[in-house]
């Protein structure tokens, strides 16, 4: 279980990265924290003749505040995710879904950037970005583009990125006061990846639902928005709320994978309930 | 830029340099070419934690690092921990204490991760201990034998008792019989 | 500390039955252990293997040109190259003519199984090796595998093509064996009278071994020294030994394996399978050191597989629960190639089945069938399907009778005033405790107040439970097994080296023999040295599985011990002239008793045993040396019970465990701390069975489970503390020690299964399936059917 030979590219700037990513094309990898991408290249199920290593370009890795949003840099580690105070005070739901990625080792590694490019449909940052309509900054040769989280995945481990592109920021849109967040998710074990998960939002104004979000994973080829459900929610009192059957809502219509750990009806019928937990303690949390 | 590279990296206090291929991860540049063998390889794709080494003071598994992205970095490993030779530190005496190894081949990853662990969170919950240990795999022991270890650390590390004697799994009911006819 | 008391019988000294800390610890703790890994010979030429991607079918083209021609590749050998030096093959447990499937190195014209290998690359590294091994053009003619998934298997085993024509069956081996009777017809006249007979089929998922050191070999044939000189991790080196020589028709003293430490096997490493014995005739033809280390992707595809049943049985009651008979057949998938003969363990489960029971008439019947999987190795317990289906049958049977589980098993087991019991299956158990366990591991856990709190936390929505589970374990001591030998040498010096034919691979042996000769002898822990998995220093042995080493190897070392004390007695008498009956020795000290200053020290004895020998009575042998080769009876027992509490999750299905108790009775323990050590680990190994691991394969053999990310092995988030308790009545053999290294394997499915049945038992009944994954649990809370 030992990588194929690859040429080994350490930029030290975000230009110098775009520049030689741009040399190879689709020849060349980007290395983040790599720990998704390595166990691939030990397997052998991929290979590349290059891996532009992001590690050295320091001007990636930052939170910072920028006009009512929290932008983290790609190569933010996840453990610096975690424990950062703005993102645990204006995007709480950021730092509690990081708390659920893998184990601390792999988190001491692994980038906030490197998660949401690989786009694993069973991940917690995916879902996160859907679920809060973030934007991620996209570096490539003619320069930087935004691009609304709904449109950067295009399906198993797949984004909309160009093979010259590079995943440079992820701005998280800060909500309002009385917003409440939860993330839930069912997993084998602790660091698993989840069998079904959830990230929810909302925002309560005078005992009715202002706002809503709720995203999916584990469910579908890519993190999913259950837009009827968040139709349902948003305008209702919270007094009296039936969340299982906004639960039910959110899984309307979806059809989940089966795979050696659960079927897909399994994942449908957790996922409506970690819905509905997700929601009461979301709601909690925007009441208080 | 495939052909191998010079790296020089900090292991366990000291300079050590290598000239490697890309491709060969910290783990197995730390076994071959360095010849620190205690660092162990048993999955070889970031599950089971054996491989765990501090990089810049980090705990991350070593198989998923690769070596010339070590190159300028400080690398401490399982031989690094001990305060003198023929010493050990005060994780790994608690594993001998409590029995926290049977065959040991995890063990190094295990007390790698929990330097690094109880130095982030001195006073853990038995719940957060578990949930810490997590990410390290073990066949042999159960666990049982690593999370007294730990409890054992946290206890010394507070200022309590020296611990007497070996601390076992669990409480015990003890019933001597004499032999059966 | 165990609260161990030292009473008469228990066998509690200076050091035995003592928690003495580990001797092996200083060096693992700190990295400085030495795993073959840690030692492979800078000159060894690296493996890797071509393994089939397929399950079943023939080879069109295996092409290995271009991968010879990699720069860094010494050589790429095929079946064509390997298979001629192939002698003869066979385990030395199973004997020269016991039947087994068809062996080969590496497949040539067909393949049987998914991950069988192909062809081996020996390179400059792995990395290289793995390089050649994408330069090889392979095309397979698929063809349909036999197999099928674990609820309906046995039917496609049975029809159609064979997985191995030359064996001319599917069948691989039946119960009862030619020669035994067919049936027994006073239990056909039970099961047709009795008021109550239940029947059941227990299904028994695939897991595996998986010890944190995958398998691995280096070898080197040295023509000039006329030594194949072998390192191995394995738990015999003995048989690394005599398969090797026996393969490439060697003689055993051309052959020389050793072990180094090794990171566990739980079984795996008891044989030697095809990958280990390519390596050695490898280096053999190629006049080379070669070296493989199984990677963990090989591991779990190919390096040998478990627990793959079906276990039926019958049980018969009066109308107050007492068992009248019981009858059980057992079906066995042993995948394609067995890593020993035809890798059944039906033959065990028949002798086991009826546990600590009291159970009347007796009948089992087995059928083990090959399939185009994995092949079958031994793995922790490797007959637990008796005690798996036996407490689960119990449970249902209770359940239909209206009586408690507890009472239901107090009822039938085989009472202290039956002692010596022989069971239906000729067994004589002589020192088992099944009552005392059950008492004890019920009160431990508070069965009588659970039973409120159930009822209170059901009133709730909470769903509880709690299961409960007996067994025997019996460790098989046949032929050579049985008669293991300890050599005790004291040098001049007056320290003793301590000779076995274990291998040690996590049980602690260094440690816990090295308590049984300091006692014997009378000296210092520390002036002790066990040497052990070397067949040049080692006596011959079958080393360390079947729970074996504490009664073969400790007791041997115990009656070693006191030969080589009557011979210190001797020589000191000679110096202190007194009669060695008035001798007493005390920390390495041998003095006269009640005579203080009359005293002679060890280092002393040694000299005068040695140098000073013309001092001694002209019969007496000089030297300082004891050995001692043990008569045991093939099968030992300890006994437990096992006792959980689980809750679970409504809306998932997750099952937490929030109490587990085990009372078991191994007789007079070396070290409680490794004892209970060794109960945890093998309970942990239940519950990750029973909850997480499932080796997988698609309809068609393909292997879906080929990573830890997939085969799930339980953490320590998933796991409670584990909470013991002992009853010691010593067994009649030396030491009074028991075996009881398997038993928290062996038992804890059964206690899991239970506990989660009887939460669930307000939802309707948990299907006999496993393992017991969120969606199997959640299913029956739903009132879904299972797919």
């Amino acid at each position: 279980m030992k990588p194929a030979p690859f040429t080994y590219e350490a930029p030290t700037t975000l230009g110098e990265a775009v520049d030689v990513l741009g040399r190879y094309g689709d020849e060349a990898k980007v290395l983040a924290g790599g720990q998704s991408l390595v166990p691939v290249l030990a397997l052998r199920l991929a290979r590349f003749e290059a891996l532009v290593d992001l590690n050295r370009v320091d001007e990636l890795a930052y939170v910072r505040e920028d006009d009512g949003a929290v932008v983290v840099g790609a190569m933010t580690r996840q453990a610096t995710v975690e424990a950062d105070p703005l993102v645990r005070r204006a995007v709480p739901v950021l730092a509690e879904a990081t708390r659920l990625i893998g184990h601390f080792q792999i988190r001491n590694r692994g980038t906030l950037g490197g998660s949401i490019a690989h786009g694993d449909p069973a991940a917690e940052y995916p879902a996160v970005v859907t679920a809060l309509d973030a934007t991620v900054t996209v570096a490539g040769p003619s320069g930087t583009r935004q691009l609304a989280a709904a449109d950067l995945y295009d399906g198993p481990m797949t984004t909309t990125l160009a093979d010259d592109e590079i995943l440079a920021a992820v701005s998280f849109p800060v909500w309002g006061p009385r917003s409440g967040f939860a993330v839930r998710e069912m997993a084998r074990r602790e660091g698993d990846f989840a069998t079904a998960g959830t990230v929810v939002g909302v925002t309560v104004a005078d005992g009715r639902i202002t706002r809503a979000a709720i995203s999916l994973f584990g469910m579908g080829p890519v993190p999913l928005r259950a837009r009827d459900a968040e139709s349902h929610l948003v305008g209702a009192a919270t007094a009296g709320l039936d969340l299982t059957a906004v639960g039910a809502a959110a899984v309307a219509g979806v059809d989940p994978p089966s795979d050696v750990h659960a079927s897909g009806r399994y994942r449908t019928r957790v996922a409506s309930r970690l819905v509905a937990r997700a929601l009461e303690s979301a709601l909690q949390e925007a009441t208080a | 830029m495939s052909d191998p590279h010079p790296i020089t990296i900090t292991v366990n206090g000291q300079a050590r340099s290598a000239i490697v291929e890309p491709r060969k991860t910290l783990a197995d540049v730390l076994r071959e070419d360095l010849r620190l063998t205690g660092t162990h390889l048993a999955c070889e794709h970031g599950v089971c934690g054996a491989c765990t080494v501090l990089l810049d003071g980090s705990a991350v598994r070593s198989c998923l690092v690769f070596g010339v992205q070590a190159d300028g970095a400080e690398v401490t490993t399982v031989e690094g921990l001990a305060p003198a030779p023929g010493e050990l530190s005060d994780v790994q005496a608690a594993f001998r204490d409590c029995h926290g190894l049977q065959c040991g081949f995890c063990t190094p990853g295990f007390v790698v991760s929990i330097h690094a662990f109880l130095d982030a969170n001195p006073a853990p919950t038995d719940e957060e201990i578990r949930s810490g240990l997590s990410g390290n795999l073990c066949r042999c022991t159960g666990y049982a034998g690593i999370v007294n270890a730990v409890r054992q650390v946290v206890r010394e590390r507070a200022g309590g008792p020296p611990t007497e004697g070996v601390p076992t799994v669990a409480g015990h009911a003890v019933t001597t019989l004499p032999s059966a006819p | 500390m165990t609260a161990t008391q030292a009473a008469p019988g228990s066998g509690v000294g200076r050091f035995l039955g003592q928690s003495v800390k580990r001797r092996e610890d200083a060096r693992l703790v700190t990295g400085h252990g030495r795993y073959l890994e840690d030692v492979l010979w800078p000159d060894a030429w690296h493996v890797a293997f071509l393994r089939s991607p397929v399950a079943r079918g023939r080879i069109s083209t295996l092409d290995v040109k271009a991968a010879r021609a990699l720069p860094g590749v010494r050589a790429v050998l095929t079946g064509a190259d390997l298979d001629p030096l192939v002698k003869s093959w066979w385990q030395t447990a199973m004997g020269k003519d016991s039947p087994q499937p068809p062996r080969r190195l590496l497949a040539a014209d067909d393949v049987r199984y998914a991950g069988e290998p192909i062809a081996m690359v020996l390179a400059e590294s792995r990395y290289l090796a793995e390089d050649a091994l994408e330069l090889i053009d392979l095309d397979i003619e698929t063809q349909p595998a036999i197999v099928s998934d674990h609820r309906g298997r046995w039917g496609a085993a049975k029809d159609g093509e064979l997985v191995h024509p030359e064996y001319g069956s599917n069948v691989a081996s039946t119960l009862p064996y030619p020669g035994m009777p067919d049936s027994n017809p006073a239990l056909e006249e039970v099961l047709a009278s009795a008021p109550h007979v239940v029947e059941e089929t227990f299904h028994q998922h695939r897991y595996i071994c998986v010890p944190m050191e995958t398998r691995g070999i280096q070898a080197r044939w040295d023509p000039a020294r006329d030594l194949l000189e072998i390192v191995s991790s394995t738990q015999n080196v003995h048989e690394v030994r005599s398969t090797v020589s026996r393969l490439l028709g060697l003689s055993d003293v051309q052959v020389h394996a050793r072990a180094e430490d090794v990171g566990g096997a739980f079984g795996l490493k008891c044989f030697v399978d095809s990958e280990e014995l390519a390596v050695a005739a490898a280096a053999y033809s190629q006049q080379c050191a070669v070296a493989w280390i199984e990677d963990r992707n090989e591991n779990l595809v190919a390096g040998g597989h478990s627990r793959t049943e079906d276990l039926t049985v019958s049980l018969a009651t009066d109308a107050d629960g007492k068992i009248l008979g019981i009858k059980g057949h057992h079906v066995e998938d042993v995948g394609a190639f067995p890593t020993y003969g035809v890798g059944g363990n039906a033959g065990l489960a028949m002798m086991m089945l009826p546990g600590p029971y009291d159970v009347g008439q007796y009948f089992y019947s087995a059928e083990a069938v090959f399939s185009n999987t994995c092949g079958m190795t031994p793995y922790r317990g490797p007959f637990l399907m008796e005690t798996v289906a036996r407490e689960q049958l119990i449970d249902i049977t209770a359940a239909r009778l209206g009586i408690d589980p507890v009472e239901f098993r107090r009822r039938n087991m085989i009472r202290p005033d039956q002692l010596p019991f022989t069971t239906p299956t000729g067994l004589v158990l002589e020192t088992i405790t099944p009552i005392e366990t059950l008492d004890q591991a019920t009160e431990m856990i508070g069965y009588a107040d659970f039973r409120k709190e159930q009822a209170a936390a059901r009133a709730e929505g909470r769903i509880l439970g709690i299961g409960i589970a007996s067994y025997i374990e019996g460790s098989p001591a046949f032929g050579a097994a049985g008669a293991e030998q300890v050599t005790v040498r004291m040098d001049m010096a007056g320290q003793a080296l301590v000779f076995m034919g274990s291998g040690s691979h996590g049980q602690s042996v260094e440690t816990t023999m090295a308590q049984v000769v300091a006692e014997e002898l009378g000296i210092d822990i520390d002036d002790v040295r066990i040497v052990q998995g070397d067949t040049i220093s080692s006596p011959y042995g079958t080393g360390t599985a079947g729970s074996r080493t504490a009664t073969t190897f400790g007791g041997a070392a115990r009656i070693a011990g006191q030969k080589l004390k009557e011979k210190i007695l001797q020589v000191a008498a000679v110096a202190l002239e007194a009669s060695p009956d008035d001798l007493e020795i005390t920390d390495g000290v041998v003095s006269v008793k009640g005579t203080p200053g009359a005293a002679i020290g060890m280092e002393q004895i040694a000299a005068m045993a040695y140098a000073g020998h013309t001092m001694l009575p002209a019969d007496m042998e000089p030297g300082l040396e004891a050995k001692h080769r043990i008569r045991n009876p093939p099968l030992m027992f300890s006994n437990a019970c096992h006792a959980a509490i689980v809750e679970i999750d409504r809306d998932t299905g997750a099952v937490e465990i929030k109490r587990y108790v085990v009372s078991e009775d191994c007789g007079n323990m070396i070290n409680p701390m490794v004892v209970e050590g060794q109960i945890t680990g093998g309970v942990v190994q239940g519950i990750g069975g029973v909850f997480y691991e499932h080796f997988v394969y698609d309809g068609d053999g393909n292997p879906l489970t080929t990573t830890f990310l997939d085969y799930l092995l339980p953490t320590a988030a998933d796991v409670p503390d584990i909470e013991i308790g002992h009853v010691i009545t010593p067994s009649n053999t030396p030491g009074g020690f028991k075996p009881m290294g398997e038993g928290g394997a062996i038992c804890s499915p059964p206690a899991l299964i239970n506990a989660v049945r009887d939460a669930l038992a307000p939802f309707g009944g948990l299907p006999n399936v496993q393992p017991l994954t969120p969606e199997v649990v959640l299913d029956v809370i739903d009132g879904v059917p299972a797919v």
